[in-house]
């Protein structure tokens, strides 16, 4: 069970406070409102620059980085399709820095020349060392327009193409942060061995005064129901053919979601599951196979991806990949497969939420999702799908017209 | 009124509380016990002496991944299910100089997937299907690998660092092949079946159960001597390795250097926090935040049992190799010639005090850092006398040690791209 506390300041601010008072360390993460299906598609990549610019200096502190590290912490940041979150870890005695350093760069940044034309060279390096210098690096920018036709999630959070990050334009940058960077889009939690009155009084004095906005109304185009297969077969200068098949899934907030979950554990998370056993070990067609979910909050991805061993075809894994799901929905799960993949779930969870970090992270999350106490209802949630919710679900999902597939040929 | 210019008052980190874990002095190895878990989670970590520097080229990573590849009466299908049933996740990780087999579950299974895992790797079979499955993913592996600039200057860095010594050996696919089953069985038995040298447990765990573990390893613990090279000598100089339609290049730049048994250990892990070891660094300051050659750089200094090394690693953009090579340099050699302004030296030795406190938050961090510093024959005194000498290091020192130890013409400097 995770305790916390709660409170809202006026300007909107949503702040969860989380007591831990095994730790010296404390940690406040804030959560911003705000991802790369935000963006226009014709400036992609944007929630992701941003956050890099969110280190340049704000209003009164020209450095974010030294101050933090001269009171022994640290701090980092992720943008993904969804959202925006930063999170500074440093010794507890030492929490105000943290708050006068969030609440400054809330409140204003100093929009600079010189950050903005810096981490634009280093988000371009970033994307060359993640997407496009490494073998299989440029597959999610591939599959997503492929899956995804309407819905901003068919681009990456990096962007679609380097030009947009070249064409960044501080006018953007500025824009950008008006219209997402406040109190009233962000979601803050403490945590540490403090005293809730005394979080609720610095926190008040950090944030209180910045001025609060209304929440931007969020409108996307929602993706249209898939009605056909898809594929594309690329060719790259790679070793081994790989594949990669999308099935659309519900959103976060549903039952679907955490059945999907599920499903994508018996199929292919751990040795034990039925695509490493069938695939792998018995037929011994490829060289590594899984299955997971992308985990977005609007309608996701249940992913089946792999690589094929030398000699083997792309049609023999289809058939075989095609057979296991016929399998998976005609035949109700016996109750030691689905007691085998809670029990990795909960173990799972339980070392998860030995961090202190990843606990103050869960907390926004679970509150971005409508309330932090979701937080310790989600492993009943698990516990409670049935067999036959799963192979139901499934007959659903995992069909050729749900399914678009992604294939890597090797042009050795 | 809310002064946003008046940087809040620090207070400084004097001390920290180490706790020690228990000791099992009845038992012949090193068996360490961390019991203040405050949560259902728990580990084992058994190290095996079985790392890489033995055998054959590639034989000590066949092994490690051949571990639960079946026996006479589980195929590797039936262990890897029967560990998914206990809620198990393990993970085995080959180094230079041991295998460590990490364990992880929930403490009321953690004893019984201790002996699912002790059968599977004492009666392990070595069937040949086994071994050429894992030979052929290992050659794809390499093949995927071979592709990355990063891997290519790992390797080359490697064979110049380590050079003439089994440290230094890089593996080439024909290696793969011409392992047979019978080295893989002798080295099994050999630097397994009783190879065992330590073993570090956490977690909440009643006395009878630590006892039934200790029985179930026992007949592994290690019968020969450990020893470790002591004289690793790297060859200075510039290599590069051409990767064609590479969009980055990979920088490697390093040395041999010492491990925390020298007198000089503490005072150079400063300078390296300085230098590369976190975001403020000179290096990162300058590569990344003030000319945008890289998404990131970093220096650290690895230790083996013996000696040590410094390394220097980053990935730029093809274009500026060059620019970035003598940046690096650059950085260096001002460390030699103009001494550290107190408020960047007070700003990492407040820094490296704050990482200090971290890396002892929590039983499994307490635990780790612990097992860091026996390693070397050494005690919990000595993050009292790191804390020490944090406080009491001075420029001078710093410019001293730079001068010393990062000299460029003893550098190995590699690049992949």
């Amino acid at each position: 069970m995770i305790e916390f506390e709660r409170f809202e300041l006026d300007n909107g601010l949503k702040v969860i406070f989380h007591k831990d008072i095994t730790t010296p360390m404390a940690v406040v993460n804030t959560l911003y409102d705000v991802g790369a299906r935000d963006e226009s598609e014709e400036k992609t990549g944007f929630a992701h620059l941003f956050e890099h610019l969110m280190f340049g200096g704000s209003i009164n502190i020209p450095d974010f980085d030294a101050p933090l590290q001269r009171a022994g912490g640290e701090s980092n940041a992720f943008t993904s399709n969804d959202i925006t979150n930063y999170y500074d870890v440093l010794p507890a005695q030492n929490l105000d820095t943290a708050l006068w350093l969030e609440s400054d760069r809330m409140l204003s940044l100093a929009f600079t020349d010189k950050s903005l034309e810096v981490q634009r060279q280093v988000v371009i390096e970033e994307f060359k060392q993640r997407y496009l210098n490494q073998p299989y690096g440029d597959v999610w920018l591939e599959l997503r327009p492929l899956a995804y036709k309407k819905h901003p999630y068919k681009w990456a959070t990096i962007g679609k193409d380097i030009k947009h990050i070249q064409d960044a334009k501080m006018e953007d940058v500025k824009a950008f942060f008006q219209k997402y960077y406040h109190p009233g889009n962000a979601i803050l939690c403490v945590a540490g061995n403090f005293e809730f009155s005394y979080i609720k009084e610095r926190v008040e004095y950090w944030f209180g005064n910045i001025p609060g906005k209304l929440k931007p109304a969020r409108i996307l185009p929602s993706e249209p129901i898939q009605k056909e297969f898809r594929e594309l077969t690329l060719e790259r200068n790679v070793p081994a053919n790989a594949f990669y098949y999308a099935f659309k899934m519900a959103s976060r907030k549903t039952m679907e979601y955490y059945v999907s979950d599920m499903i994508s554990d018996a199929l292919g998370r751990e040795k034990s599951s039925r695509l490493y056993i069938r695939l792998k070990k018995e037929l011994n067609l490829v060289s590594e196979i899984g299955a997971y979910i992308t985990g977005s909050l609007d309608d996701g991805l249940l992913m089946i991806s792999g690589k094929l061993n030398d000699g083997v075809s792309f049609e023999q894994v289809d058939v075989e990949i095609w057979k296991i799901i016929d399998e998976f929905v005609s035949r109700e799960m016996s109750v030691v497969e689905l007691e085998r993949l809670n029990i990795k779930i909960r173990t799972a969870r339980e070392f998860q939420d030995q961090g202190l970090l990843n606990r103050a992270m869960n907390l926004c999350h679970f509150e971005l999702l409508g309330d932090a106490a979701g937080i310790n209802e989600d492993l009943m949630v698990y516990q409670s799908i049935t067999p036959k919710q799963m192979s139901t679900l499934g007959k659903s999902i995992l069909k050729k017209k749900n399914c678009s597939v992604l294939r890597i040929k090797s042009t050795k | 009124m809310v002064d946003r210019l008046q940087t809040p008052d620090l207070k400084q980190i004097d001390s920290i509380n180490f706790v020690a874990p228990e000791i099992r002095t009845e038992f012949p190895i090193p068996f360490f016990v961390q019991k203040q878990v405050p949560n259902a989670t728990s580990r084992i970590e058994l190290y095996f002496n079985a790392g890489s520097t033995n055998g054959k080229i590639g034989l000590a990573s066949l092994v490690s991944g051949l571990l639960l590849s079946g026996t006479d009466n589980m195929n590797s299908t039936e262990i890897h299910t029967e560990l998914d049933n206990l809620g198990g996740f393990h993970d085995i990780s080959l180094g230079h100089e041991s295998v460590v087999v990490s364990l992880y579950g929930l403490n009321d299974k953690l004893a019984e997937l201790l002996v699912l895992f002790c059968q599977s790797i004492s009666a392990v079979t070595f069937s040949e299907s086994e071994i050429q499955e894992l030979k052929e993913d290992r050659k794809q592996k390499l093949r995927i690998n071979m592709q990355k600039v990063s891997f290519l200057a790992q390797r080359e860095f490697s064979k110049n660092l380590f050079a003439n010594s089994q440290y230094g050996r890089v593996i080439n696919e024909d290696n793969y092949d011409s392992i047979t089953r019978k080295e893989i069985i002798d080295f099994h038995k050999a630097f397994y079946l009783s190879g065992l040298f330590k073993v570090v447990l956490i977690g909440s765990f009643q006395e009878e159960t630590i006892v039934s573990m200790e029985d179930l390893l026992i007949p592994f613990v290690n019968n020969l001597a450990l020893e470790y090279n002591q004289n690793l000598q790297n060859i200075p100089g510039v290599f590069h390795t051409e990767k064609e339609g590479a969009l980055q290049t990979a920088i490697r730049v390093g040395r041999i250097l010492f491990n925390r048994k020298k007198e000089d250990f503490v005072d150079f892990t400063i300078l390296n926090t300085i230098l590369g070891d976190y975001f403020g660094s000179r290096l990162m300051s300058n590569l990344r935040e003030d000319k945008g050659f890289t998404y990131g750089v970093g220096s650290m200094l690895s230790e083996f049992h013996e000696t040590g090394y410094f390394l220097i690693a980053t990935e730029v953009g093809k274009e500026h190799k060059d620019a970035a090579i003598a940046e690096i340099r650059a950085e260096i050699e001002k460390l030699h010639h103009e001494l550290i302004p107190a408020e960047e030296l007070n700003l990492v030795r407040n820094y490296l005090l704050g990482q200090l406190l971290k890396s002892a938050d929590g039983p499994y961090a307490m635990t780790d850092l612990y097992v860091g510093v026996q390693a070397f024959g050494l005690d919990i005194s000595f993050y009292d006398r790191y804390i020490k000498k944090i406080h009491e290091i001075t420029p001078e020192k710093i410019q001293l040690l730079a001068k010393t130890y990062l000299d460029w013409s003893q550098m190995t400097i590699v690049s992949a791209g």
